[in-house]
């Protein structure tokens, strides 16, 4: 896993170049600006959690292998145990996410301290590109076979917003 | 000369052990283990058919379900539609770019960096373009953005095409795995099904010879308690049927036919037979078929009746003397020149192996007074 990690292909340096380049527009270029807040729905109440809010209560910093992009990833994020009982009260349930790619999904099973709601990578925060601004990831996923994709679907991505199915 | 019959009787002790070993594992056992493994195959196949079944076709409605790069190619085909739309400058690019940043989060992933070479091209090129999108001094022209985003979706198709081929050659594989199985299940369910028959079958077989053999065994043993000649019982019988009758009151009748040597003198021993058989019928008729009618040798019968009182048995005795003189079978060598006469002697006692022995011998008593008395006669002693 290490090996991948520190693997860096030639375009791997371009792409770093352009990066930098990003971040130096960044500052002066318009953001997207629909992806600066996480939609908390329970019932008819709709509450807007800006995402600099959040990423200042992330107060969890491990270093984990992240599947998705074959290498060693210090994920930065909050309890979602945590932070289920902070906006509900008490862990529902099951949970509706819609992600910004428009993928739906209910899973139930949050009771759970091993989730993590991720809010920065590798010290920065999450964009959409980077499959953010907030996505979610199981700190100990024990024995599973990183190679199979398959065994991570519960990874959710990009979430927009997330409702109590009570 | 010694060592041969030692050496017989060693090999049955060995064979002993064994045979006793293997007397529990019968054909029925064998028959039920094959069908129990006929089942155990089925559910193990099927448990093996199932996950790998999940495997292949459970993956809609999930992360992973619709390949990321199909989900990434229709952003950007989105990006380029909003790019081409008559729709003011920036709401054209505004849209474009979320779609292309949706894009780009589903495309880089690892594992199509890896095995895709056009991926990092492409991924620079999508960045280049959302750098030159964003600026805001705008360096590209809507319609060359639209342009510089087919070499990325060319890349998506690509892998969409050798993930698609892939799925399809796992699909098949499985396919043919499957047909493998099922190949092995129904050729392995027929032999074991055909094994557990034919055990089933050997199972019949000593089932219908253990019958016959029990059967034989009682008809053997019915022919050992049973007078050939009359096919009424014999001594052993008489014994056995008074002590299976413990303590109840029973009568004893001893009869013996008068003169029975000159009678097979004078007219053959085959005559002689059949008046054996014709007394034994008539001894059972005159007794009113309730007494057991026994055959104790030669010339004497004996007879057990249910006999509350000797009184009950003197009536008996009198009804076969009567019973015979009736019938009047001819005796040509009778020195009083009668026809064939009994003498009977009888008693009541509670049956039991004491009471027998003692009931014997005051009947048999009784039959001798008859007989110095000149027999044709019936005499019953009180209670043995």
């Amino acid at each position: 896993m290490n090996a991948v990690a520190s693997y860096r292909s030639p375009w791997g340096h371009a792409r770093g170049r352009l990066a930098s380049l990003l971040m130096v527009a960044g500052l002066t270029l318009p953001v997207v600006a629909s992806a600066q807040a996480l939609n908390v729905i329970n019932g008819d109440t709709t509450q807007k959690i800006a995402l600099s809010d959040l990423r200042e209560i992330s107060d969890t910093t491990f270093t984990l292998y992240d599947p998705y992009q074959g290498r060693e990833v210090e994920m930065q994020g909050v309890a979602f145990q945590t932070f289920l009982i902070e906006q509900f009260g008490e862990v529902p349930p099951a949970l509706h996410f819609i992600a910004w790619d428009d993928y739906e999904v209910t899973l139930d099973g949050w009771d759970d301290p091993n989730w993590y709601l991720i809010t920065k990578e590798d010290g920065d925060p999450l964009t959409i590109r980077s499959r953010g601004p907030v996505r979610l990831v199981e700190r100990d996923y024990g024995d599973r076979d990183v190679e199979n994709l398959r065994e991570f679907n519960d990874w959710i991505w990009m979430i927009r917003s997330i409702e109590a199915k009570w | 000369m010694t060592s041969e019959p030692k050496t017989a009787d060693q090999s049955l002790m060995q064979t002993r052990p064994l045979t006793r070993r293997y007397r529990y594992v019968t054909w029925l056992s064998l028959s039920l283990m094959s069908f129990l493994g006929l089942m155990i195959l089925i559910v193990y196949e099927a448990r093996w058919v199932y996950p790998e079944i999940q495997a292949y076709f459970s993956q809609t409605g999930n992360l992973t379900g619709q390949q990321l790069a199909t989900r990434s190619r229709m952003y950007l085909q989105n990006a380029q539609s909003e790019l081409l739309a008559e729709q003011p400058e920036e709401d054209a690019v505004d849209a474009a770019i979320m779609n292309i940043e949706l894009a780009y989060g589903l495309f880089n992933v690892h594992v199509y960096r890896q095995q895709y070479e056009c991926t990092e091209p492409s991924l620079v090129e999508l960045d280049r373009l959302l750098v030159q999108l964003q600026l805001e001094a705008r360096e590209i022209e809507r319609l060359t953005a639209v342009g510089e985003l087919f070499t990325p979706i060319e890349c998506l198709t690509h892998i969409e095409m050798v993930q698609l081929d892939r799925r399809g050659e796992a699909i098949n594989a499985f396919s043919e795995s499957t047909r493998q199985h099922n190949q092995v299940l129904t050729y392995a369910s027929l032999l074991i099904f055909a094994l557990g028959l034919v055990f089933w079958w050997l199972h019949e077989r000593q089932l219908r010879r253990t019958d016959r053999a029990t059967q034989e065994t009682f008809a053997w043993m019915q022919r050992a308690m049973s007078d050939p000649l009359t096919g009424v019982g014999n001594r052993s019988a008489l014994y056995q049927d008074v002590l299976a009758k413990q303590d109840q009151s029973l009568g004893l009748i001893l009869v013996d036919i008068d003169f029975f040597k000159q009678y097979n003198d004078a007219v053959g021993h085959p005559q002689g037979d059949r008046l054996l058989r014709q007394l034994a019928t008539l001894i059972g008729q005159s007794l009113n078929n309730e007494a057991q009618l026994y055959r104790l040798g030669g010339d004497e019968f004996a007879a057990v009746t249910p006999c509350s009182n000797t009184a009950t048995l003197g009536k008996y005795c009198h009804q076969l003397i009567h019973a015979l003189s009736e019938a009047n079978f001819p005796h040509p060598a009778h020195p009083d020149k009668k026809s064939v006469t009994l003498s009977v002697g009888g008693t009541c006692f509670t049956a039991g192996e004491k009471g027998f022995a003692v009931a014997y011998e005051a009947a048999d008593k009784a039959l001798y007074q008859v007989k110095t008395a000149g027999r044709d006669g019936w005499q019953v002693t009180e209670d043995a």
